[in-house]
Parts: C-alpha cells; sequence; structure tokens
C-alpha cells in the first residue's frame, strides 16, 4: 500500500506506527506451522536451535537464542529466519514474529552488518550521550555496514557516555572517539581496546584495585556477521 | 475429575449482602447482587483473567490498593466498594486512557449501540477528555481475512482476540505485534487469519475494531432482533441466537451454553447463514415435468407424490438425513409404515446395526455429556476428527487438555487436526476398527494384544501404551463417530466397543462414558424417533419385519423391487456412501420425493417431486445432541416464498394416504413425538427450554429395552471402498458452504483453509 | 571508612579471579562445602538470621522468600535476575564478569535450601561479555562437581543455563521475566499467583537478583547473625550502590547500609563536577522519586529513603546537578519508560505515551501552566492503578518531579511560549 500520509491530509501529522496500516494479504494461505518438507533450514541452524530446545523443559523457552541464532545467520529477524526457526520449534511464525517484535535486540527489518548501541538514558545523556550519538550517525550516514541506534540504559553509566560496539562495551567516549571508533569496527581490530569496560578497575578504593596489573581485555565471543 | 463446587458464601458489596460461591471471581459474584463491575478484557470463557484492562478495578475492605475485580477471589464476608471516590475515579481515568486514542467514530461504526465500550464510557466516564493531542489515525478498515475486517483505531488491546486464538482455538496465528503503545494485532507477514473457528473474535471483540465483513453496514442494532435456536448443519448442534432484520437472517452468534458449545461457534455455522438466502434457494414445489423440474402449486405437487407412493406402495422406501427434526422422522415414519406398509426406512449412514447393539450403546449409564470431556482423567477419540465431523467439540477437547490436564489419545486411520494436543495417537488401517477395539480389549485384560494390533495396521506396544493411559482411577470418555461401525466389519466393531466400555467400567463411573458422533446433524434424533429398518420409535421392535437399510435400499431400487424413494434432508450422492450404486438407484426409481431447501447434484438429476424445506433458521422442532440432550429448533424467521413446514407437508400427505396424524401445529407435531418414543414420555417444550434436557438424565430412561452383545452375525460386504465407507468430510464441504458467498473462499484448495 | 568490612568487591580486580583456580584458592567454594554439610533447613535458618532483604529493587526478605515455597517432591525452580536494566545501575554486571563463581556458589547454596533442582539465570541480552563468562564459569562448575547430579556427594542436584534476553526492561520485572524465560513476549502476569507458589512452567520458583545471591556465600562464611550486624537494624549487611550520572568519579561502591547519603555521593564518587551544586539525586534507579539537595543527610538504607518518600531501589544514585534543566530530564525519564512499556495494562500504555506528549507539548512552547495540572493528575491515576509497577516506576519520578520543581517547569512553559505568542500578536497586529 503506497504511503496514505500522501494522498489523506489526517495522516499527516506523524503519530502513526509503523505496520499499523498492514492488511492481510488475502492470496495468501494462512501461516500455521511449517511443514518440514516446505521449509529449508540451514543444518547449523538447525543444530543450534535444537541445542537450546533441548536446554529447557518446554521448548518454546528456547525462543529467544533460536531468534538470536537466526539473526546472526540471516542479519535480521526477516519472515524467511522466523519461518526457519518455527519449522524447527514447531511453532507458528506469527508466535515468533510476535517475540521479535517485543524485544530492541531483535532486528525486524532489514539492518546493516555492524551495530552501534549508543546508552541515551539519562546517566549518560547527562553526560553528552545525544551529542555523541548524532556524531556517530553524522559519520556513518552514508555508511551502508554500521547501523547506529540509540538505545535505553546498556548497564554501564561508569563509563558514560558510551556505547556497544557489536556487543563489546567501550566508554566514556568523547565525540572525537568516533574516527577511531568507525577504524576499528572496518579495520577488524578491537574496537577502542583501551576504553573497553572488560579492562576497567572497579571504582571504589577499598577494593584496592590498584595492585593488579589492568586484565587484558576478554575475546571477542560474538561472531560479527 | 472433581468439577468446580461452590462452597456458599456472604459478601458485601456496596452495602448490599451478596450470596455467592466462594472463589468465583469478584466480577461475577457481583453480578448475582446486581452490581455491575466493568470488565473490557476479563472473560470467563477465555481461561484465566489477565487483569490488563484495569476497568475492574474495586475497593476491598483491609487491601490499601484497588484490586482488580476480574481476579480476585470472593470470600466469606469480604466487604467490596464500587462506587467510592476512589474506584469511580480509577474508573474514569481508565474509560480517559481507553479513548485517548480511540476515534469515538460510533455514527459509523457496526459497533455502535451494541458496544460494550460506548456503554462503559457512557456509564463510568467522566464524559469529558483532557486530552487535547492529535489522535492517531490509519488507513481502515483493513482485510485481516476474507471474512473479517480490522479497525486498529478502535483497538483497545484488550487482548480478548490474541487470547481466543493463541489459547481457545489454539491456532496461533493471532498475535500482537510490537510493544507497548505502539502494540497492534495482527498475523505473520500479512498472512491471512484463515482457521476454522475465526469468526468468535468478532464477537469477543468489546469494540468496533474486528467486524464481520458479510454483516458490515447491514443493520444498525436497534433495527434488528435476536432470536435464539440451535444451529442443524453439523452434529454438533451449537446454540446460536440469530440476528434478524426484516425477515432476514442477517448474523449469526453464539448462545452461550456451555453443556453444548462453550459459547463458541465455527466458521461455517457463523457464516453458512447466507444460504438461507442465496439464490439457489428452493422457495417453490418443483415436479418432473418433460424432464425438467417445474414449479407447481402446492396441491399439483401433493398429489403427485401421494399418487407415486400410493402406486409403489410396500416398494417405497425413505431416508432421512441432515438436521431433519423428530417430529418430521415420526410423520415421514408414519406415512412409510402405516399408509404404505413399507418397512424400508433408514438414517444411519453406517449401515445397518443390530437392534441389541444399538439399544446397548444407547444405554443411559454410558452416555457421556460435552461437559465430560472436560473433565475426565482421560479422553479416547475414536476414528474422529472433531474439527471436520463436530468440530465445536474440538476446542472442548482442547480445553480440556490445557486447563485440566486431561489425558487425550487419538486412534484413527488418519491424523486429525488434534495431533498437536493429544498425549497418544495411533493409527490403524482403514476399516480395521473392530480388530484394533479387539487389540485394546485384549490390552485392557492384559494380554498380549500384539497379534491383533498387528492385524489391525497398528502394534502391540501402541495399543498397549493405550491401554495403559485408559487404565487407573478416573473417568474416561470414548468420543466416536458413527463411521466406526460402518461396513462389513460395523457390528463387529459396536461390540469390540461395548466390551471396551464394560472392561473400563464405563456404564459404572459418573462422568465416564461413550458419547458418539453421528454422521447427520440429527442422526440420534432420527434414530431414536424410529427411522432404523430394524426398530420402531425409541429402539421398540420394528413394526414390520424385513426392512432394508441404505445400501439394500439403493441396490432394490436398481434392481426394480422397490420404486418410489421418499427423501427428507438427504441427498444420497452427497450423504450416503456408494455413489455409483446410489446414481444407479436414481436413475432406476419410478419416483423420488424429497424435501429440499437446496437443490444438489442427486435432486436436479432425480427428483420427481420437490419439496421446498425450511432451513433451520426457519424451523420448529426437535432436535437431539449426540450426548442425548434434546433440544429446540425455533423459528426466528419467516419462511420465503411457497416454503412450508416439514411437518405440515408430511402431515397433510399423510393425511391423503390416510394416515391420521391429527397433527395441526408444530406443538402438536412435538407431542406426537414424545408420547410415540418411550423415552420421551412426559417431556414438553417447557423442559426442553431455551437449554435443552437429556433424556437419559430422566426417570423415564428407563424406557429403553435393554440392548446386548448381539451374536446376530455381520452382514456380508458391500463391496464398497473403505474411504468412501468412513466418509471423511472437510467442515467446509457441504452444500450451505458452496452458496454462502462469504464462504467462497474455502473453495480454494485444502492447503489454503 | 577504611575499616567497614567489604564482602562483594575485596580484590575483585585480581586478575583470574574469573576463573574457578584463583577462586578456590581465594577460599571459593568453602562456603558451599560449609553448606553441603548443613541440612537445608540450617542453611535456610542462617539466610533468615542475616535479615538480608532482596538487592534487586523490592527489598523483600529473602530467607521468608524462600520459606514460600511449598515444601514436596515436584518441580521447583531458582532463577536469578541478572536483566539489571534499571537506568543508572550497573553492580550486577560488575560481579558478573569478575567474579561470576561467587554468583553461581549462591546460587547452589541457595537451591539447596529452597529444594530446587533447577537453575536459570535470566542475563540481559546486552551484557554479552558478562553472558560469556557466566557460561565458561559453570562449565567450570560443573568440570569441579558443583554443579550437576549429586554435588560434592551431598544427594543435592542442580542444573544451571544462562539464558541470555533480548533487550527489554520490563523483564527485569520477575513475572515479566518468566514469561520471557518461558519464550514469550515479557509481560508481566497477575499477582496472585507469586511466583513462589506458581512460577516457571506453573512450578514453584524462587526469584533473585545477582547481588542477593551473591552474598549468600558471606552470609554462610560469616555465620547469618554475624551478618546481620552490619548495616543498621532493618537494613542488614552491605550494598553495592552505583553511582553516575553527575559526580567526580562514577561507579561501584559498597557500602554498609546506613551510611549517611552525602558520604557516597561526595565522599565516595566525588560529587558534582567543580562549580556546580546537586539539583536532585534519584536514590535507586530513575524509577525513584527524586530528592534534592536538602536530602543529602539521610542515612541511605531502605527505611529512610521510604521515609523520605523515595526508595533504596536496586541502589542506583543518578546525581543531577543544576546545569541540567528539570525538563530535560523528565523528558528522558518518561521516553524511557513509554519505550519499555509492554503496552498489556491501560494506565502504563497510555498514561506514559500521555505523558510524553505532554512534556513534549512543554517543550515546544505550546503547553500551559494547566497541563502541569493534567500532567500531574494523570500520575496520580497511573500511580497504584497498574498491573506492574512500570507505571508506578514512570509516574512516581514524574510526580515528584513536578511537586519539587514546579516553578521551573512553569517558567519554561512561559520562556517556551514566548515565540508562540509573539507569532500570534505580530499576525493580531
Amino acid at each position: 500500500m503506497s504511503d496514505p500520509s500522501a494522498v489523506v491530509r489526517r495522516f499527516e501529522h506523524g503519530s502513526r506506527v509503523p505496520g499499523w496500516d498492514r492488511p492481510a494479504d488475502l492470496a495468501k494461505p494462512p501461516a500455521t506451522i511449517p511443514d518440514p518438507a516446505d521449509v529449508d533450514v540451514p543444518p547449523a541452524l538447525r543444530e543450534q536451535i535444537e541445542h537450546h530446545m533441548s536446554l529447557y523443559p518446554d521448548r518454546r523457552s528456547a525462543a529467544l537464542p533460536a531468534l538470536e541464532a537466526a539473526q546472526r545467520v540471516h542479519g535480521w529477524c526477516s519472515p524467511e529466519a522466523l519461518e526457519q526457526v518455527a519449522c524447527v520449534m514447531r511453532v507458528t511464525p506469527a508466535y515468533l514474529e510476535s517475540v521479535a517484535t517485543f524485544y530492541d535486540m531483535l532486528e525486524t527489518s532489514p539492518v546493516a552488518p555492524h551495530s552501534v548501541y549508543v546508552c541515551t538514558n539519562i546517566s549518560c545523556s547527562l553526560r553528552g550521550a545525544d551529542g555523541l550519538l548524532d556524531a556517530l550517525r553524522a559519520a556513518t550516514a552514508d555508511d551502508g555496514d554500521v547501523h547506529v541506534r540509540s538505545f535505553e540504559c546498556l548497564g554501564a553509566c561508569d563509563i558514560a557516555p558510551m556505547a556497544s560496539v557489536d556487543g563489546v562495551y567501550v566508554g566514556p567516549l568523547e565525540t572525537d572517539d568516533v574516527p577511531r571508533l568507525l577504524a576499528d569496527l572496518r579495520s577488524g581490530e578491537p574496537v577502542l581496546a583501551d576504553l573497553q569496560l572488560a579492562r576497567r578497575p572497579v571504582a571504589d578504593p577499598r577494593a584496592d584495585s590498584s595492585e593488579y596489573p589492568e586484565p587484558a581485555p576478554e575475546p571477542q565471543k560474538r561472531p560479527t556477521p | 475429575m472433581a468439577r468446580p463446587e461452590l462452597k456458599p458464601i456472604t459478601l458485601t458489596i456496596d452495602g448490599r449482602e451478596v450470596n455467592a460461591g466462594e472463589g468465583m471471581m469478584l466480577a461475577d459474584a457481583a453480578k448475582l447482587g446486581d452490581i455491575e463491575i466493568p470488565v473490557f478484557c476479563y472473560e470467563p470463557k477465555l481461561g484465566e483473567p489477565v487483569g490488563a484492562c484495569r476497568m475492574c478495578l474495586v475497593e476491598i475492605e483491609g487491601m490499601p490498593k484497588l484490586q482488580t475485580a476480574c481476579s480476585t477471589a470472593v470470600k466469606d464476608g469480604m466487604v467490596v466498594y464500587t462506587e467510592s471516590e476512589r474506584v469511580r475515579g480509577a474508573q474514569r481515568s481508565v474509560v480517559e486512557f481507553l479513548l485517548i486514542n480511540h476515534p469515538l467514530d460510533c455514527p459509523v461504526c457496526d459497533k455502535g449501540g451494541e458496544c460494550p465500550l460506548q456503554d462503559i464510557s457512557f456509564g463510568w466516564g467522566s464524559g469529558i477528555s483532557r486530552f487535547i493531542d492529535p489522535k492517531r489515525h490509519f488507513i481502515k478498515p483493513l482485510e485481516l481475512s476474507p471474512l473479517i475486517a480490522i479497525d486498529r483505531e478502535r483497538c483497545i488491546l484488550c487482548y480478548r482476540c490474541v487470547r481466543f486464538s493463541q489459547e481457545v482455538a489454539e491456532d496461533y496465528q493471532l498475535v500482537l505485534l510490537e510493544r507497548g503503545a505502539a502494540s497492534y494485532v495482527s498475523t505473520f507477514d500479512s498472512h491471512p487469519y484463515v482457521a476454522p473457528f475465526s469468526g468468535n473474535i468478532i464477537e469477543l471483540c468489546p469494540v468496533g475494531a474486528l467486524t464481520s465483513r458479510p454483516y458490515r453496514f447491514r443493520a444498525r442494532p436497534w433495527d434488528i432482533e435476536g432470536a435464539g435456536s440451535v444451529c442443524t448443519l453439523c452434529p454438533a448442534q451449537c446454540n446460536v441466537e440469530l440476528t434478524v432484520r426484516d425477515e432476514r437472517t442477517l448474523r449469526v452468534l453464539a448462545r452461550d451454553n456451555d453443556a453444548v458449545d462453550d459459547g463458541w461457534l465455527c466458521d461455517k455455522g457463523r457464516f453458512a447463514y447466507q444460504s438461507f438466502d442465496a439464490d439457489e434457494r428452493i422457495t417453490q414445489p418443483l415436479v418432473r415435468d418433460g424432464g425438467q423440474l417445474r414449479p407447481v402449486s402446492w396441491e399439483r405437487a401433493l398429489d403427485e407424490a401421494a399418487g407415486a407412493l400410493r402406486r409403489a406402495g410396500a416398494a417405497s422406501a425413505a431416508i432421512a438425513a441432515g438436521g431433519t427434526t423428530g417430529e418430521e422422522a415420526l410423520l415421514l415414519a408414519r406415512i412409510v409404515r402405516d399408509a404404505l406398509r413399507s418397512p424400508h426406512l433408514d438414517s444411519r449412514r453406517a449401515g445397518p446395526l443390530p437392534l441389541a447393539l444399538q439399544r446397548a450403546l444407547a444405554d443411559p449409564a454410558l452416555q457421556a455429556s460435552v461437559a465430560d470431556l472436560e473433565f475426565a482423567r482421560a479422553v479416547l477419540v475414536l476414528d474422529a476428527d472433531p474439527r471436520d465431523d463436530a468440530p465445536i467439540l474440538d476446542l472442548r477437547l482442547r480445553k480440556g487438555a490445557r486447563r485440566r490436564g486431561v489425558k487425550l489419545a487419538l486412534a484413527s486411520p488418519v491424523p486429525g487436526a488434534l495431533a498437536d494436543r493429544a498425549d497418544l495417537a495411533l493409527a490403524y488401517d482403514e476399516g480395521a476398527s473392530a480388530t484394533l477395539l479387539h487389540a485394546l480389549a485384549l490390552a485392557l485384560e492384559g494380554r498380549d494384544a500384539s497379534r491383533a494390533a498387528k492385524e489391525a495396521g497398528s502394534d502391540g506396544k501402541r495399543v498397549a501404551a493405550l491401554a495403559e493411559l485408559l487404565q487407573g482411577d478416573g473417568e474416561v470418555v470414548v468420543l466416536w463417530h458413527e463411521r466406526l461401525t460402518a461396513g462389513p466389519g460395523g457390528a463387529r466393531a459396536a461390540r469390540e466397543l461395548l466390551a471396551v466400555a464394560a472392561v473400563l467400567g464405563l456404564a459404572d463411573a459418573d462422568g465416564s462414558g461413550l458419547l458418539e458422533i453421528p454422521a447427520a446433524a440429527n442422526g440420534r434424533g432420527l434414530r431414536e424417533a424410529g427411522l432404523l429398518p430394524n426398530a420402531g420409535p425409541g429402539y421398540t421392535d420394528a413394526p414390520l419385519a424385513g426392512g432394508l437399510d441404505a445400501a439394500g435400499i439403493a441396490a432394490a431400487l436398481a434392481s426394480g423391487e422397490l420404486s418410489a424413494l421418499y427423501l427428507v434432508g438427504c441427498d444420497p450422492l452427497l450423504d450416503l456412501p456408494g455413489r455409483a450404486e446410489w446414481e444407479r438407484a436414481l436413475d432406476a426409481a419410478t419416483s423420488v420425493i424429497a424435501h429440499a431447501a437446496l437443490l444438489t447434484d442427486g435432486l436436479r438429476e432425480s427428483a420427481t417431486v420437490v419439496f421446498p424445506a425450511e432451513t433451520y433458521a426457519e424451523k420448529d422442532g426437535t432436535v437431539v445432541h449426540p450426548d442425548s440432550r434434546l433440544q429446540r429448533l425455533r423459528a426466528a424467521v419467516q419462511r420465503p416464498g411457497a416454503v412450508r413446514a416439514g411437518w405440515q407437508v408430511l402431515a397433510e400427505l399423510g393425511a391423503r394416504l390416510g394416515v391420521a396424524t391429527d397433527v395441526r401445529s408444530a406443538a402438536q407435531a412435538s407431542e406426537l413425538l414424545y408420547d410415540s418414543v418411550p423415552f420421551y414420555a412426559g417431556l414438553s417444550v417447557e423442559e426442553i427450554g431455551g437449554r435443552g434436557a437429556r433424556w437419559s438424565e430422566r426417570s423415564q430412561a428407563t424406557a429403553l429395552p435393554a440392548g446386548g452383545p448381539d451374536e446376530q452375525a455381520d452382514s456380508p460386504a458391500a463391496g464398497l471402498d473403505r474411504a468412501e465407507l468412513a466418509g471423511r468430510r472437510s467442515l467446509w464441504d457441504a452444500p450451505e458452504v458452496a452458496v454462502s458467498p462469504a464462504l467462497e473462499f474455502t473453495a480454494r484448495p485444502r492447503e489454503l483453509v | 571508612m577504611s575499616d567497614e568490612r567489604m564482602l562483594l568487591l575485596t580484590d575483585i580486580d585480581e586478575p583470574g579471579l574469573a576463573t574457578r583456580e584463583v577462586y578456590e584458592r581465594r577460599g571459593g567454594y568453602d562456603s558451599l562445602r560449609k553448606a553441603l554439610a548443613m541440612s537445608p533447613e540450617e542453611v535456610l535458618a542462617q539466610l533468615k538470621a542475616s535479615e538480608i532483604r532482596g538487592r534487586g529493587g523490592a527489598g523483600f526478605s529473602m530467607g521468608t522468600k524462600i520459606s514460600f515455597l511449598p515444601a514436596g517432591d515436584i518441580d521447583k525452580y531458582l532463577v536469578c535476575n541478572a536483566d539489571e536494566s534499571e537506568p543508572g545501575t550497573f553492580k550486577d554486571r560488575e560481579l558478573m564478569q569478575k567474579t561470576p563463581h561467587t554468583l553461581i556458589e549462591g546460587m547452589i547454596i541457595a537451591s539447596y535450601a529452597a529444594g530446587t533442582t533447577r537453575s536459570f539465570i535470566y542475563i540481559r541480552g546486552e551484557y554479552v561479555l558478562q553472558a560469556d563468562v557466566l557460561d565458561a564459569a559453570i562449565a567450570e562448575a560443573r568440570d569441579a562437581g558443583y554443579v550437576g547430579e549429586n554435588i560434592l556427594g551431598s544427594g543435592h542436584s542442580l542444573t544451571m543455563v544462562v539464558h541470555r534476553g533480548a533487550g527489554a526492561y520490563i523483564c527485569g520485572e520477575e513475572t515479566g521475566l518468566l514469561d520471557s524465560l518461558e519464550g514469550k513476549r515479557g509481560n508481566p502476569r497477575l499477582k496472585p499467583p507469586f511466583p513462589a507458589n506458581q512460577g516457571l512452567y506453573q512450578g514453584p520458583t524462587l526469584i533473585n537478583n545477582v547481588e542477593t545471591l551473591s552474598t549468600v556465600p558471606a552470609i554462610i562464611a560469616m555465620g547469618g547473625e554475624e551478618y546481620a550486624k552490619l548495616g543498621t537494624q532493618n537494613s542488614t549487611g552491605t550494598k553495592l550502590v552505583s553511582v553516575s550520572g553527575h559526580v567526580r568519579r562514577p561507579g561501584n561502591y559498597e557500602v554498609e547500609l546506613g551510611i549517611p547519603s552525602r558520604e557516597i555521593i561526595y565522599g565516595l564518587a566525588g560529587g558534582p563536577p567543580e562549580g556546580r551544586a546537586v539539583k536532585c539525586w534519584f536514590p535507586g534507579g530513575s524509577s525513584a522519586p527524586v530528592l534534592t539537595a536538602d536530602d543529602l543527610d539521610l542515612p541511605y538504607d531502605f527505611d529512610s529513603m521510604a521515609k523520605a518518600g523515595s526508595m533504596l531501589g536496586s541502589g542506583a544514585i543518578i546525581v543531577v546537578d543544576d546545569s541540567t534543566p528539570i525538563l530535560d530530564v523528565a523528558l528522558k525519564v518518561a521516553k524511557f519508560y513509554r519505550h519499555e512499556s509492554c503496552g498489556k495494562c491501560t494506565p502504563c500504555r497510555e498514561g506514559t505515551n500521555w505523558t510524553v506528549r505532554m512534556l513534549e507539548r512543554i517543550e515546544n512552547g505550546e503547553a500551559t501552566p494547566m497541563d502541569l495540572d493534567i500532567m500531574a493528575s494523570v500520575q496520580e491515576h497511573i500511580i497504584g492503578n497498574c498491573l506492574c509497577v512500570l507505571g508506578d516506576a514512570m509516574a512516581m519520578p514524574i510526580g515528584s518531579m513536578i511537586a519539587k520543581f514546579r516553578p521551573e517547569f512553569e517558567e519554561h512553559i512561559e520562556r517556551a511560549r514566548e515565540p508562540l505568542l509573539a507569532a500570534q500578536n505580530g499576525n493580531a497586529a
């Protein structure tokens, strides 16, 4: 359906919610639990999903890890990805779409392969996160490889303002750090190694962290897409 | 399984003493004291309360916060306020919150006038809104399915529709997407919500967000009347309320009866009302003249029919099916037996069963009720797929399994729709029911069943597992379809079924028993009215011996031994096995007289006289639910055209043939029926009422003659195809569906519906 | 200060503490051995004697919670709430990342006391590093026989699975967490039934926060009564406090409950930057009603914060200095809760949305002082009327900001309207 705001004045004010104008396509069949004969699931993905299902008394508990695994394979929770997960988990794809759209980390529209979550919640914002987000957005405006998005509190207010770059926490960040951050990301180097949370000692001076050498950053375990 | 029994208690609501049952939800208990607590999300039919809409907040003494009445169980001595200033404030604020984005387009909304949101805003809202920002607007309405339109502006996110899809129908197609204020009801990737029970969400919606596409803009609530009746499009016989405007049925709603349907309808029942006013409907008597069926006067049609039957005399036969009422069946039997002196009457699709077996199967002690399916410890669904055979029972079985942990076992030659819910599913060869049941009986007795199981196309271990599931303390119900007794092994299967019932002690335990789904919508009522070759009304001995069953009638017509066939609500080509045999029989018959509302294949080609028949919306009479519940059909609209009541036509025809029944009204026809069937004795229309009455629970039930495992030899193999004998038909495979424009989409390839 | 007891952060940066080897060398898993030598009832008695209150936000007694679990041979579950997502809170992250075995040991002891045999750690999906560390540590613990069948020959068995969330604040609410762990949308459930009776997969479930469970080994080591001597009478023990916002040394600090709040904000975290003063502070995450500079000398414990009209919550202090307009704070808070509202109940779903719309109008100069009254009334209608506490979590701080900073809001409304009024007057002329 074409964008209604172009033709109908009352849609102009911008309070529309994406998806609310989505009608059903009556030519499609109803979306029931997929028939295994109709859906090709990459064997590695199937194996991962089945492993997750085995960890819980109820197979549906595996929905989040399974969707995350499918997102790693497909880049986002595409209809195709949802159908594959549904086929292995023996649930309807609607069940999974309902779950996927509830959680911020599951993408239900296509995104760039690298993701940068910038925390813009209160503690980070008090320390300049909104400017950081603007700078990152400006620097990646034409970059199809990096997806910058504002995120709610990431639980690292001690390094505010901060960002999670493909899952690696870095901070405190200044707008000056943006070029280096993006350069590291593009080159595949550990991102801002000196600013990674993994190396940061606890703040409480009485914990007496000073005698210990700075710990080496943990290896990045999360496979990048 | 123990059914909830409520201890009587007294609580105080707004200073009024209210007697209720302990543990009832406060929102329900308040109604007993004539106090209304407004609700949106609460609907007991959907299961546990969710407390989402917050409309029902009330003040309870001893609790600091306001509580949701939908989820608070009442206790003795509880003191509740539903009209205090605090409660009023909360109610006004919830209404104000709900109306923030609601478009208030009531003047153009189908729900206007029968809308809970309207009523509650009026009754409990403040009348003004302090929200001055622009509301959300969307393109609307959108198609959600061929049957349902969705208007997302109006949705108040009460969760009812998605809970139905997920927790009642369990099709999990309708879900909420996104989160918070952006949440909306939708399906996966723009697929339509097409499922056998989807229409229920229209009725559940407390606002105008989900509307019926066939009903949209057809009427306003003040234009219409509601008329209660019973849907006879299938044996489930759901209780319905027809929405009538200007003598036309415009809508079918559920008329909640927990003993029958739990308040749900299938989409066939909900939308096939369009067939009542279809162009294809026959509204005048027709007589074949020069090879063509031509409209004629009633006089002419009755004369033709009477003449034909008189000429054929004892070479006549009659078969009834579908929603033919007990009254019609009884009058038909009088004509055939008393006037024509013919013993050839039938109503069983599955073929004949020795009378002793039929009596044994009808034993009141063995009759399980629909509610028993929900409270039993275990249910065996035998050679049936409830979704197609009696759809609403599918929901009841799911409910029992989900909410009460009923163990569900399936045994059928084909996998059914309940497979996802079953604790055990056992497949066996088509036509091998008797052998399978024999194996089960052996296993139940602790004997080796492997040989018999293998012979039936199953295996010993599965049968042993089934036996184990059925054994032990607690009620067991076997839900089986008439087709179990179809064909050459039919009588044996019935005997084995009775043997299994005996081993399990089904007759001895309350809540245990057998529940048969007959092939015809009123199959049970037709048999009880005596429409059988080997039995009179109430399974008495047949007044005339030597009656042929349906297959025998077909053969005798083909060979010329019989010449006239009288059909009521039955087209042999659609309703009976052996299409080829029946084509020959209809060709050979001299006269074929039929009562029909639609001209289906067999009648179009072969009928010589067609009486235009009523649909259930136009009909008065009695039908019998599979669980022995007599139910009343009550005419909701006038008969169209020249259509006359079935009882009237039969009574007139009887009079012409010399049967004096003195039936001059529908009420007299019913009286005649109740007087004729011994175990209906003393029944009245009042006793049946709007909820029905189970004859098996009345003292007169002892009038049923005792039965037993008749050892009569099985009838010889009829040589029919086993699958054809079993007659598994999709829910959508019905003439009423074919002529309902709204259901046209169901004619698409099977995977689409 | 230096003589105060530290139980959780001492030597937390020791290299390799996340490994079993180093953890054991420092006495790790001794508490588990000690506990397994006792009966489950004795362990529970120790936990009760410690009077430790939950560190997740609600502050409910841990010992009491365990005793709510029905006895009997049924499937019972232990769930560790590691969804730390209350803005301003990052204490659990530090514990899980640096000393995961403390949590694992605490969970095994708690499961022994509660009679649960399956456990799950629900960790927010954003904590990738911490989840990986936990996975590795659990594998080590399993190899050493601490997790699995018949732990150290005690007859007690426990499985442990790390379950990663996927970004939803509401999954920190215990029943939302359970739904999410069951693979559904993280919508909170009606209570009662409480999780102790009917929780995960309908079974009795004990849910505790990371910090609470990580404290268990220390309680067993020192004895419950000894632990109860720390802190104040109603707020026993030590507490990790995450301090953030306008302070010079943001981070985690371990304090004995009852310490003056000023001591934490100024003494430990260094106070606001040079030349600025505290305007307001959230004592327990962004859900807590704000306090002002006048409240800095209140003791930092559960009761004192409640008495001041706020709450200790998750123990996250967010400091806002006088350079920040209160409207900015209010908008951030309101937008966050609107984004995170699950949408299940009406007052929260619609109320958070409406509040943001009103705040935005104030910002854009389209509001009048009457909007402040409406906004205050909307907050009142949210508080106490929702299915879970998320609605309250917005309404309480926003309500407190309107009450405490009303003149500033009014001033903002007037200032922001000036251009609009000027334009209107211009048109009129």
